[in-house]
């Protein structure tokens, strides 16, 4: 009796179950869900554009946007990797470049030319820093640029202007630094790499085949070109003042503290720097200094993307609707970002908010002045030769003859390049 | 009567028999297979690899460090981590009015999760301007050191493990036969001869239960590292797991995912093999 009434229960909850996956598969279709690494104060600005557009756009035509925070760009990659062979891959997923690699390869990857989005008005550095011999991969979201952050009180007090080239900047160093506080801080890897070495004649790569963009790297040019020995040798001259504090974590905080008096880091972080110096001094931000006179290219676009995983309008127009001048504008305004839809630039709203805060303005003019050949960087196994770099710069600092190191730096990219060809 | 009763206890089995088949026999298996062939990003096989792939990961610089990087680690935080605790356990090991005030205080540690506690360091060893050195008068970098970098390391790994150690140490203390404590005491042993002589020796199975988790927390240790220093500065602490977990998850390298965790299973095994029989012998 009591096992018939057991199986009868069973049954009902089952037929129940049923009807309720029903209707999720149903809804399913007019949810859109995002992937997001909107981070600090970041995320509930995004959220708010995602509620907006819930309660107009797709109120009207029923669809549904979810946001889910999924930890940083770098976290989320990893999760869109590990989510790729089961099937629970989110519709739009917002990453960085490091992605690129794996998106590119990916065949769950719906291209921005496969959705047909037009996208004559976004930001020129902005779509060639996200285009494979595939297409565009992603639709840029954020713009950011490396940016030299300095003490300004600091710097005006003894009459010294930001550096303009890695020459002058150990000049500065030696002269803003003292026992207490060093000149600058902080050591480059690959993202500040992609600058100082793509900046050299103009426009240079670290890999052939435009940093793997036409087809994957096959080659390094960063040690047969001599871009990478003549980027050491002047940091080597930078260290060699004595005043130069080579850390590779927490340098931002040594920053807002006023325990260095310059460092490099992306214009995203300019609102949280200024939120911690919290009126202890006032910040300045200059284009990142040149390698030499030659090294004009200026610099590479930094910031996320959003790749997409499922090819139908409703995906379509979430993505319209994020890089849409008006969003843009307002996300930019409350995040520091530079617009990456350039109609964007001529809104009221930006042009005032830009007046009010002339700073945000030295990230969107370092993007538009750079060369838009330059690329950044995409190379496999990219969070292990980030370590690398750094560790073979600090070697030199201490000593360690240039000539080998860049030797040894090529050999390992080499190597995590081969790795990765021979496997996929 | 016995007989009767073992097909029963295999279904009681069953569920975790089963639970332990698809999550650790199955892919610790696909591992070892798949450590000797070439397996593209996806996942697809792509031809047989013989032992090139444990050849790569030996050619690997990154890995040599990283295990030069666990036995300094191995070497720092066992001997460190057992000193300390088997003295707050010796010291509090004496059931009095107020002995649960210490026994709560040195197990509390357990009751918080291994991410705060590491954020909590990560907030307390920062930069140079950091509440360690405000406290310590010291003017080190700390987790921008290597060296500092590493300490911060060994006095997170001894916070972690510190409740758990100590508790069982204190109970194998406490659960020694009062007769044998009683009859030293009688014959003349006091203080440190009772201690060292007596009842440490008594415990001796505990303590080195204590090593062994010890050590094993050391060769495994990854989360607090991928919160605290992210294997930095310039992969000074970049242990064993933390290297895998890079380049398994975050570079997606099979060849090295597949040969890395095979050839710890196999070392694992080993190393669990000769410690029991050393223990059995020892008995």
């Amino acid at each position: 009796m009591a096992n018939k009434r057991f199986i009868a229960f069973a049954l009902v909850v089952v037929a129940m179950a049923s009807v309720f996956a029903a209707g999720t598969a149903e809804k399913a279709n007019r949810t859109v869900t995002i992937w997001h690494s909107a981070q600090g104060s970041n995320t509930a600005a995004f959220e708010e554009i995602i509620d907006d557009f819930n309660s107009t756009i797709g109120k009207e035509n029923g669809i549904v946007v979810e946001a889910i925070y999924q930890g940083k760009a770098n976290d989320v990659l990893t999760k869109v990797n590990a989510a790729s062979g089961t099937g629970t891959l989110p519709d739009i997923a917002m990453m960085d470049a490091t992605a690129a690699t794996d998106m590119n390869h990916s065949e769950h990857l719906v291209t921005v030319n496969e959705l047909g989005i037009d996208t004559s008005d976004i930001l020129e550095c902005g779509i060639s820093s996200y285009t494979s011999e595939k297409g565009l991969l992603a639709l840029p979201f954020n713009a950011s640029a490396l940016l030299y952050y300095y003490n300004r009180t600091l710097y005006d007090s003894l009459g010294v202007e930001p550096p303009r080239t890695l020459d002058e900047m150990a000049e500065v160093v030696s002269r803003t630094g003292t026992a207490e506080i060093s000149g600058f801080a902080g050591v480059p890897a690959t993202f500040e790499l992609s600058t100082f070495i793509g900046a050299q004649k103009g426009c240079s790569y670290m890999l052939n085949n435009r940093n793997g963009h036409d087809g994957a790297a096959t080659e390094v040019l960063f040690g047969k070109e001599g871009t990478f020995k003549a980027f050491l040798e002047k940091w080597k001259a930078i260290y060699d003042t004595g005043r130069y504090n080579a850390i590779s974590s927490g340098v931002t905080a040594e920053f807002t503290a006023g325990r260095t008096a310059a460092m490099l880091a992306s214009s995203s972080n300019l609102a949280s720097v200024i939120a911690n110096v919290a009126g202890g001094f006032e910040v300045g931000v200059a284009k990142v200094p040149m390698v030499d006179e030659q090294a004009t290219g200026g610099t590479v676009i930094s910031g996320g993307a959003l790749f997409a995983f499922r090819n139908d309008d409703e995906v379509r127009m979430v993505l319209e609707y994020l890089v849409s001048a008006d969003v843009q504008a307002k996300w930019s305004e409350q995040t520091g970002y530079v617009p990456v839809n350039t109609k964007a630039y001529s809104t009221d709203a930006y042009r005032s908010f830009l007046e009010r805060n002339p700073l945000y303005r030295v990230a969107m003019d370092s993007l538009l002045d750079s060369d838009a050949g330059l690329a950044n960087v995409w190379v496999p196994s990219a969070y292990s030769i980030y370590y690398s770099f750094q560790s073979t710069i600090v070697d030199v600092l201490n000593g360690k003859d240039i000539d080998t190191a860049v030797d040894e730096m090529v050999a390992i990219v080499d190597g995590a390049i081969a790795a990765y060809a021979s496997q996929n | 009567m016995k007989k009767r009763n073992e097909p029963k206890a295999y279904l009681y089995l069953a569920p975790a028999i089963l639970i332990a088949a698809v999550f650790w026999w199955f892919p610790a298996a696909k591992g070892l297979v798949e450590s000797f062939l070439k397996v593209n990003q996806a996942g697809k096989v792509l031809g047989f690899a013989g032992f090139s792939n444990y050849m790569m990961l030996f050619r690997d610089k990154a890995f040599l460090n990283s295990l030069s990087v666990t036995l300094r680690f191995i070497l720092l935080f066992v001997p460190v981590n057992t000193l300390i605790t088997l003295l707050a356990a010796s010291l509090t090991r004496r059931p009095s009015r107020f002995s649960s005030i210490p026994e709560y205080i040195f197990f509390s540690p357990v009751a918080i999760s291994l991410s705060a506690y590491s954020l909590l360091m990560k907030e307390i060893f920062r930069g140079t301007a950091s509440v360690a050195n405000r406290l310590l008068g010291t003017g080190s970098g700390w987790i921008t050191e290597p060296a500092g970098a590493m300490a911060t390391l060994v006095i997170l790994g001894v916070f972690l493990d510190f409740g758990l150690d100590y508790m069982i140490l204190m109970c194998a203390f406490r659960s020694i036969d009062r007769n044998v404590i009683e009859a030293a005491r009688m014959d003349g042993a006091g203080g440190w001869r009772l201690f060292f002589q007596i009842e440490l020796p008594l415990i001796r199975e505990t303590v080195s239960a204590t090593v062994f988790l010890a050590l094993k927390d050391a060769i495994l240790i990854s989360a607090p590292i991928m919160i605290l220093t992210e294997g930095g500065p310039y992969r000074s602490t970049e242990t064993l797991m933390f290297y895998y977990y890079i380049e398994a998850f975050k570079s997606g390298n099979r060849a090295v995912q597949n040969a890395l965790s095979s050839l710890v299973l196999i070392v694992a095994t080993v190393a669990m093999a000769v410690f029991g029989s050393l223990r059995r012998r020892a008995r």
